[in-house]
């Protein structure tokens, strides 16, 4: 039997289609392991908890750690793995350009948005798939953000973003030291997230429901 | 045990960063905000040929668009059978102790916030995860300026735009 997706449509079903298509024939891992990178992606938002509110805006307000504990953590191994894979060729560089006007003026909006949202675009979709409506409203805000940045990239958006001052790496500026370089970042980043002192926000009305000799804030 | 400690989170998250950066991966950075203005385009029915932008996002934006999909599942499922954290709810806890009791102002706040970030992390090429985790990672410029105008306006705004003590 053959199965046959018509993906030539133009209705919403096969533009759902045509990004299954693209995803299959851009050689970016197959489709399942795409998807499986999700799953994990928002299992381990999930399992560590960091889309609460109480996580995210609590690190705003300076009441709760976790967020920047984990995320320094994972950059500060990854940053030393990825090196030697990139130096081994198992991977390569991805950098983002350095635009100024599009990183400070974005990373402003972007800060300030984190901070009342209490979500980012990763964490939030994890937090509607637990029944969040307040997040799914702020979706809807965020898909006509991205309505109006698309419908006015070329005459707004580009022109205050600006030029590409370049794809550069700190390791780069430092040529016959890249190696050290990356060792120094990698240690330093990791002893910084240990060294931030633990403090965690909990939410009651999530605690309630565990049993009592699994509540972490018990323990 | 139905809460992973921070630090095992970040091995986690350091070993799916490392995977889906490997050529036996995806062999890209994992990022998560260019889905979005991808399903803008998918919902409103936007003409690829008219606007530069879609054109620009068409790979990644339907990779991420895929990858989000999973994350829905993934996020679902261990809310549900793990973390029993499954619930409907509209206003978050930490919210009605440090601003206030009122449905509509979190609503209005979710939505105005989640349409400026949305602006904020395309004009800046990334999020937290395509910026901060996948680009600090790389030890990328352009990723550390950004994460450090972040955390610097994520502190300030937290700080004015909540109150201090619990009502």
């Amino acid at each position: 039997m053959q199965i046959i997706v018509k993906t030539a449509g133009d209705d919403f079903a096969s533009r759902m289609a045509q990004m299954f298509e693209t995803v299959i024939h851009e050689g970016h891992g197959s489709l399942v392991l795409v998807f499986l990178i999700g799953v994990i992606f928002g299992g381990i938002i999930q399992y560590t908890r960091v889309d609460k509110f109480e996580k995210i805006a609590g690190f705003a307000m300076l009441k709760d750690t976790i967020v920047p504990k984990m995320l320094f953590l994972a950059i500060g191994l990854s940053s030393i793995g990825l090196y030697f894979m990139i130096e081994a060729g198992y991977a390569h560089y991805h950098v983002k350009p350095i635009m100024w006007g599009g990183l400070i003026i974005g990373g402003i909006l972007f800060g300030t948005s984190m901070a009342i949202f209490g979500k980012c675009p990763g964490t939030g979709p994890v937090s509607i798939a637990e029944g969040r409506i307040d997040v799914l409203v702020g979706a809807i805000g965020g898909l006509l953000g991205g309505l109006v940045f698309t419908l006015y990239y070329d005459d707004i958006f580009k022109p205050i973003m600006g030029e590409s001052a370049g794809k550069i790496t700190l390791p780069s500026l430092f040529p016959g030291h890249e190696h050290m370089v990356v060792l120094i970042f990698g240690i330093v980043v990791t002893i910084v997230a240990i060294l931030i002192p633990k403090k965690e926000l909990f939410d009651e009305a999530d605690l309630s429901k565990l049993p009592e000799d699994q509540r972490p804030d018990r323990q | 045990m139905s809460r992973l400690p921070w630090w095992m989170g970040g091995i986690l998250m350091a070993g799916l960063l490392l995977m889906t950066f490997s050529v036996f991966g995806a062999d890209r950075p994992l990022g998560a905000s260019t889905y979005v203005p991808y399903f803008a385009g998918l919902i409103f029915d936007l003409d690829p040929e008219k606007y530069s932008y879609l054109q620009h996002i068409k790979n990644p934006g339907a990779w991420e668009g895929v990858m989000l999909l999973g994350a829905l599942l993934g996020g679902f499922v261990t809310s549900v059978f793990i973390t029993k954290s499954f619930r409907f709810s509209v206003i978050p806890t930490g919210w009605k102790k440090y601003k206030n009791k009122s449905v509509v102002s979190r609503l209005v706040w979710s939505f105005v916030a989640g349409f400026v970030m949305i602006i904020g992390a395309r004009m800046a090429g990334g999020c937290t995860s395509g910026h901060f985790l996948s680009g600090v990672s790389q030890i990328a410029i352009s990723s550390m300026v950004f994460g450090t105008v972040v955390m610097v306006s994520l502190i300030i705004t937290g700080k004015f735009f909540y109150r201090k003590k619990e009502k």
